[in-house]
């Protein structure tokens, strides 16, 4: 019995036209997603192939979660066959038993939904064999990693999804009720997701809540290198078995309660009884003459404007009290919650709830859903008098045929403005309760203004489509294929909002400058997509569909009659609209701004590095002094410079050429020096060439004046014009010209340099490359320079550059600064302009100023706090400070860094100005990168490394190493093991997403990774096996070394050669494998237990794992010895478990042979947890095994 | 009075569902009798402005309804053959809403019509009950309601006692009975009974054609002693039907009585009986059949 319902339940499903639709759709789907870059569902990044096994399994993981809306077509479908069909009471007056027949119809839904992931494991085959692809990111095909695909993730995946929703259906018995049951499933887990994914504590958790066993495939594989995920699959044990087994078992439990709660009879199961209806009874029909009431029919405009209200009212009301839209409604605000509540931390440190934050995770997944809302209620608007059979009687009545649409446009908006201030609300509640007071309610109700504009264009195009398609599930395709044609253009490069229906350029916002000019960018785009939309409206108007309409031809017969004046003139009107905007918006993006599009911006970079690079060696003169007039207009958002450098030729052949860079969105006025003729000028990529009628001798200097003006008119595409903006204007030396070729230019991915013809991605210079030590870090124009500025600005706002300040004055309604530098300093100078507020401190004669925005006074304290303990530390450990004045400034937040210049610390609002800093036990990374920043006064701003390998070792490493240390001794050890486990984490995560060479941290190529994350985990374990007096020692004679140093610049060879001398033989095995190799630990505890001595100690016998390894820069490991000793720790806790409040009972280093090995300890008190290198300090792959808990025999 | 002159519409698919019909209905209750398919839908919802013809008008007291839909649409009382409701608003509230649709625009006035409405087709009592609850009696009844809303002087009333039980059925012919004689009232049926109980003037259309029109009594007059009767055993019929002109077929305590047309007696054992409409109906559907083969 159940063999021959399976058997036709299966039949019924591979003869759906449907089926085979949504196989075949994914299978193209998947077949793109392995061939092309433009497509991307999960998919092979870096040194992964394209195929590995681990691409496989992830893209088969990535496309059943994908497939889950579409799945439930199948399994709801087999399990409501019989109800919607009506064949149910013939079905079940059969003697089949009910098991054979919920059986069989569950086997074939499920059978059905892994036919559909056979035709994606198909396409990810067939793709992987496209001649066109990279053969170097392909690996051989792997038959065991579709197997294993299949047997771990597919299968029971989609038997947990398809007992989920053979359950929802047998309990709702409707195909809308299964599907909101799905979406709730769907919030529900993604809200784990969020709840679990950015801590690296609860990703334990995170991995076993996970229904499609992602969370525990990717904890199996996390630290995997590309090697790794090119050849093998993780075993199925621990937790990923664990999490397999859990949720076969829960879609074992949930099909178990779909059987026992399944009902034959007709009525679905109610979760509450229903009052019952009380009988009808029928009174009588009619009593004498029908008297007709005496009533005049209006139709003038004041009752059409009446009609059209109330239908108005009465469509909302549908909607916002429909199912639908409260299920998405609750979904949304619950999963807003949850992304409120654990988004915008930094090493687990909140912000403070500042309004504009709230609404960017608002305009993140919760408005996300109104795209769902208004594409589905556009639809069920159009159709809701049809649906119900009402249309049968309104339409031959006398309302106006732009009443109905009108009111469903309106009904559209009232969603759209509903939805969004429901988010608003839960926004400010969560504000309070974080108790944070300055709610901006005019902000909000702006941005409510903003979401509605955006989804009531949205909604105009979905109720045009579905008046066009004249058929809900045509209309609902057009929908969602515009919805694609929009990622698709956009992926294609074809990125101008002109021709992207709705697309706008974003309304940025920062606390600093408001929606500054980005506004009225927003809004003309606005306005022009609503100008069309109208149009649109119109024509749908006229395509209105009024009883019984057949076929085009009539259709647009009938359009043809009421295409009447009104209509005509407000089609003429929006049309004139969007044309004459459209104009205006082009004037404004392509006449008088840039507008690039993304493939081409990249063939410009190509070009560039084709035409120019030659002259990469080619010698130019130095800059040795910069002069720079500065005058900044931030209203009208242009910049006036009128600058002077001094040139030196410090080669041993006289100069002919110079060679000009200059950024192409700024315009060299007037160039002032000696007599020169122009030899070429390529303003497409912003390469001068100029000869000089004398050439400039060896040794000789020259000047060389230049005037720019850098002005931002009108608007552009992308919001990306930030530099200059009404308040906290923020710009560098790089808009100045420069000499010769810039590599920084040049195209980094590997895959754009081979689809543009160019080579392979140029590395760094090796470090042995003694011509490249020639130049800095920071580029090949200039050493060391000195530095004088004059800045003006409107009267309210300060000026600020590196220097201090020797006069201020005012003139011409304008504010003057003039800031000198009094030594000579690298050539890299910030401008910054904004009304700020300041605070004032000194430390030791050395002044100390913060410039902050009036509503970010939270932590400044903090930061002058750490300035003077960061001067006072490192001025102690390493050398003198060199300047009188330390600064930090805040601009907005368009950028998120902050960024050391001499004696000057722009600091972006988004990342210390708003962190709440009011619980003690949070990290205060406040303090760690306002110490980071003060530190690159010496390294970066003492000491500069040649701009080779290891550069950057040399200043964001120490800069990492010495914040380290100023935090560790204010904020002590405990905050350091937590603060480390973020930065081993992010350095693992980091590795594996390498996609040139992963490199020792001596020979790092500018990979951030490496010279943050690894180097502060790499100077940790070297000061706790050397002892913090000994690197600083080191560091200080290094620097004293090389401080202020001309060319050739130094490398990391100079600093570890110091380091060897400082710790003599016997660590150099320990400094080879932190500096020199990429080492990788695999320290665990396997067991651990204690019993109680008689005298009252306890005997502690801990089982210890510990392996150590190489990898190469490809992530291929090979076995190593273990040379030096690895701490051991027994733990106790206080009453109250924290683990704040843990007392080392034991923590010493030993040795320990490779492989496992017991240790029997003795401690004084009981023992609460016991592990191998228990705080972090070693680059251990798997990092929360170091520890376990000890279990105490009694 | 309203004139519908050459009215022709062929579907997409070819089907012919207008013939060159014209009818001119005055006043009063109109009967439009005819089997599934007839045609009859077609031109209710030709006459409602809700589907165009390709060709012919229709005038009501002098007004080109097919030109000028807003017009006509102020003159119009519709029930349609099928038609839905929320289920979840109330009877009162569902009216009031279509009342403003129709252009009862001010408040006051609404409320009166809404009342006066539910208190003559007598669901004034059960006016807050939700349309779902209501019987298939009462529902139509609320149809007719919709359509006297606005003083209309057409009322085209669509298959309204198809699925009715007879009390039902009843009830709601009385309620049309009594809308009166100053109004066009068209009643397009397929029950032969609609139209006897209720209808002074009548037509039977049949493949889109007109087959028959005028006043019932005068056809019923025209088959005067030419209608016979005879019970027969259920398995000779299609010898009969082969023989003579079988009008219809009825079953009756498990025989079956045949009624025939002949001028005289067409065999012994027939009886002559009075004829009635249904004799002329179905007499006008033969003679039609005959007539055009092809149909």
């Amino acid at each position: 019995m159940f063999r021959e319902i399976f058997r036709f339940e299966l039949r019924q499903q591979l003869k759906s036209p449907l089926f085979w639709m949504i196989a075949l759709a994914f299978g193209a789907l998947a077949f793109t997603a392995a061939t092309s870059d433009h497509v991307r569902v999960g998919g092979g990044i870096g040194n992964t192939h394209r195929n590995a096994p681990y691409v496989v399994v992830e893209m088969l993981a990535d496309f059943t979660i994908l497939g889950m809306f579409l799945i439930t077509v199948f399994v709801a479908g087999a399990a409501l066959r019989d109800f919607e069909a009506g064949t149910a009471e013939l079905f079940f007056a059969t003697p089949m038993s009910r098991r054979a027949y919920l059986g069989g119809r569950f086997a074939a839904g499920y059978v059905a939904a892994i036919a559909v992931l056979v035709c994606v494991a198909l396409g990810l085959n067939l793709g992987a064999l496209m001649p066109w692809l990279d053969p170097a990111r392909l690996g051989p095909t792997s038959v065991k990693a579709y197997a294993y695909a299949f047997a771990v993730i597919v299968l029971p995946s989609l038997f947990f999804l398809s007992a989920l929703l053979f359950l929802l259906a047998t309990l709702t018995r409707s195909m809308l009720g299964t599907y909101i049951g799905v979406i709730a499933f769907f919030v529900l887990w993604q809200i784990a997701v969020t709840v679990t994914g950015t801590n690296p504590d609860r990703l334990t958790l995170g991995a076993l809540i996970d229904p499609f066993g992602i969370g525990a495939f990717e904890v199996a594989t996390r630290y995997w290198a590309a090697s790794d995920r090119n050849t093998r699959l993780p075993e199925v044990t621990g937790l990923l078995l664990t999490n397999r087994l859990l949720w076969t078992a829960v879609g074992g439990a949930l099909l178990g309660a779909a059987f026992a709660l399944f009902r034959t009879d007709r009525e679905p199961l109610r979760w509450l009884r229903r009052r019952r209806a009380p009988a009808v009874t029928e009174p009588h029909a009619v009593r004498g003459n029908v008297v007709f009431p005496a009533v005049a029919l209006r139709s003038d405009a004041r009752a059409q404007w009446a009609q059209f209200l109330k239908l108005a009212r009465f469509d909302a009301r549908a909607v916002l009290l429909g199912v639908a839209f409260l299920v998405m409604l609750v979904f949304g605000l619950v999963n807003l919650g949850a992304d409120l509540a654990f988004s915008n931390e930094m090493f687990g440190t909140k912000v403070f709830p500042v309004t504009h934050l709230m609404l960017e995770s608002m305009n993140g997944s919760y408005n996300f859903l109104l795209l769902i809302v208004v594409s589905f209620y556009a639809g069920e608007l159009v159709w809701r008098e049809r649906s119900a059979r009402i249309s049968e009687v309104t339409d031959a009545f006398a309302l106006p045929d732009w009443i109905p649409l009108a009111s469903k446009l309106v009904a559209l908006f009232a969603v759209v403005v509903l939805f969004a201030a429901a988010g608003s609300v839960e926004c400010a509640i969560y504000q309070l309760i974080r108790g944070y007071q300055h709610l901006e309610p005019g902000l909000y109700l702006a941005n409510i203004g903003l979401v509605t504009l955006q989804f009531g264009l949205l909604g105009s195009l979905a109720l045009f489509l579905q008046v066009i398609a004249n058929n809900k599930f045509r209309g609902y395709l057009l929908v969602v294929l515009f919805m694609v044609s929009k990622i698709a253009l956009s992926q294609l490069d074809f990125d101008h909002n002109l021709y992207n229906f709705g697309s706008t350029p974003s309304a940025v916002y920062s606390d600093m400058n408001g929606y500054g000019h980005f506004l009225a960018a927003h809004l003309w785009f606005s306005a022009y997509w609503a100008c069309l939309a109208f149009a649109f409206l119109v024509v749908a108007e006229l395509y209105w569909t009024r009883g019984s309409v057949q076929g085009w031809r009539e259709r647009t017969r009938i359009a043809r009659q009421r295409f009447t004046i009104p209509s005509r003139v407000l089609l003429a009107v929006s049309l004139t609209g969007f044309v004459g905007l459209g104009a205006w918006i082009f004037y404004n993006t392509n006449v008088i701004n840039r507008y690039i599009p993304g493939d081409l911006a990249k063939q410009q970079m190509a070009d560039y590095e084709k035409l120019y690079r030659k002259y990469k060696d080619l010698p130019q003169p130095r800059i040795v002094d910069e002069q720079a007039d500065v005058d900044i207009y931030p209203h009208e958002r242009r910049v006036e410079v009128n600058a002077h450098y001094t040139l030196v030729n410090r080669g041993t052949e006289p100069i002919r050429d110079l060679h000009v860079t200059l950024p192409l969105d700024v315009r060299l006025v007037a160039a002032d020096f000696a007599p020169h003729q122009v030899l070429s000028d390529d303003r497409v990529h912003g390469y001068t060439i100029y000869r000089l009628a004398t050439p400039l001798a060896a040794g000789a200097s020259m000047n060389f004046g230049f005037k720019l003006e850098y002005w931002s008119r009108g608007f552009r595409n992308k919001p990306d014009d930030t530099r200059v903006v009404e308040n906290g204007t923020f710009f560098d030396s790089d808009i100045f010209p420069h000499f010769g070729y810039r590599e920084r230019n040049q195209l980094e991915d590997r895959n754009d340099r081979r689809k543009y013809g160019l080579g392979p991605v140029p590395r760094m210079a090796k470090i042995d490359d003694q011509a490249a030590r020639r130049n800095n870090l920071l580029c090949c124009d200039a050493d060391w320079v000195t530095f004088e500025t004059t800045m003006s600005t409107e009267l309210d706002q300060i000026a600020l550059a590196p220097g201090y300040l020797e006069k201020q004055w005012t003139a011409n309604g304008r504010r003057y600064f003039h800031y000198k530098m009094d030594k000579p300093t690298l050539a890299f100078f910030s401008f910054q302009s904004a009304r700020y507020a300041v605070r004032r401190d000194q430390w030791n004669g050395v002044a100390l100023e913060v410039y902050y925005d009036p509503q970010h006074a939270y932590n400044v304290e903090r930061m002058l706090d750490a300035m003077k303990k960061s001067l006072a530390h490192y001025s102690t450990a390493y050398a003198p400070f060199q300047f009188r004045q330390m600064r930090v400034l805040e601009f907005p937040d368009y950028e998120k860094f902050a960024q050391s210049f001499a004696n000057t610390v722009p600091f972006s609002e988004s990342i210390g100005f708003i962190a709440d800093l009011r619980d003690p036990d949070d990290i205060d990374y406040v303090f760690y990168v306002t110490a980071h920043e003060v530190a690159h006064q010496w390294w970066a701003h003492q000491v500069i490394g040649a701009n080779v390998q290891g550069v950057t070792m040399l200043d964001e490493t120490f800069a990492q190493y010495s914040a380290l240390m100023v935090q560790e001794h204010e904020y002590g050890a405990t905050q350091m093991r937590r603060f480390l486990k973020y930065e081993l984490d992010r350095y693992l995560a980091g590795r594996s997403a390498e996609v040139v060479e992963e490199m020792p941290l001596a020979l790092v190529e500018n990979q951030p990774y490496i010279h943050y994350r690894k180097g502060s985990l790499v100077m940790y374990a070297l000061k706790d096996y050397l002892g913090e007096e000994l690197v600083d020692r080191t560091l200080a004679r290094y620097d004293r070394e090389v401080a202020y140093q001309m060319p050739p610049y130094t490398t990391t060879n100079d600093f570890l050669a110091d380091l060897a001398a400082e710790t003599g033989p016997r660590w150099s095995p320990l400094i080879d494998d932190l500096f020199h190799k990429i080492t990788l630990f695999d320290n665990r505890v396997v067991e651990a237990s204690a019993h109680r001595r008689a005298d009252g100690r306890y005997d502690v016998t801990l089982k210890v794992h510990a392996a150590k390894v190489y990898a190469d820069g490809v992530g291929k490991e090979s076995k190593a010895r273990i040379a030096d000793p690895i701490d051991i720790g027994v733990f106790a806790r206080a009453a109250d478990g924290k683990e704040a409040n843990e007392r080392p009972l034991l923590l010493e280093k030993r040795m320990l042979p490779d492989g496992d090995s017991t240790l029997k300890l003795t401690v004084a008190g009981e023992p609460y947890e016991a592990g191998i290198d228990p705080y972090n300090k070693l680059i251990d792959r798997v990092s929360d095994d170091n520890r376990m808990r000890v279990s105490i025999q009694r | 009075m309203l004139e519908i002159r050459d009215l022709s519409k062929t579907y997409a698919n070819g089907v012919e569902a207008l013939k060159r019909v014209s009818l001119s209905i005055p006043n009063g209750m109109f009967g439009l009798l005819g089997p599934n398919g007839a045609g009859k839908s077609t031109l209710m919802r030709t006459i409602a402005t809700l589907q165009d013809a390709d060709e012919g008008s229709v005038r009501l007291n002098g007004l080109d309804m097919l030109a000028d839909k807003p017009a006509a649409r102020r003159l119009l009382g519709y029930l349609p053959q099928e038609f839905g409701v929320y289920p979840k608003v109330s009877a009162e509230a569902m009216l009031d809403h279509f009342a403003v649709l129709k252009g009862v625009i001010a408040r006051g006035e609404r409320a009166t019509v809404v009342e006066s409405l539910l208190q003559q087709v007598n669901l004034w009592e059960v006016r807050k009950r939700k349309l779902g609850t209501y019987s298939g009696g009462m529902r139509q009844r609320f149809g007719i309601a919709q359509a006297l809303i606005g003083n209309p002087k057409l009322i085209i009333v669509d298959e309204p006692t198809a699925g009715l039980d007879p009390e039902e059925r009843n009830r709601f012919l009385n309620l049309l009975a009594a809308i009166g004689e100053n109004v066009v009232v068209i009643l397009s049926t397929h029950i032969v009974e609609d139209v006897t109980d209720l209808c002074q003037r009548m037509a039977v259309i049949s493949a889109g054609e007109v087959l028959l029109a005028g006043e019932p009594l005068d056809a019923i007059r025209a088959l005067d002693g030419r209608v016979w009767r005879r019970a027969v055993p259920t398995a000779t019929i299609e010898d009969y039907k082969a023989r003579l002109t079988v009008l219809s077929t009825r079953l009756s305590a498990g025989r079956s009585i045949v009624h025939v047309l002949a001028d005289s007696r067409p065999e012994e054992g027939f009886e002559p009986v009075a004829p009635d409409l249904e004799d002329v109906y179905f007499g006008q559907l033969k003679r039609h059949v005959v007539a055009s083969p092809a149909a």
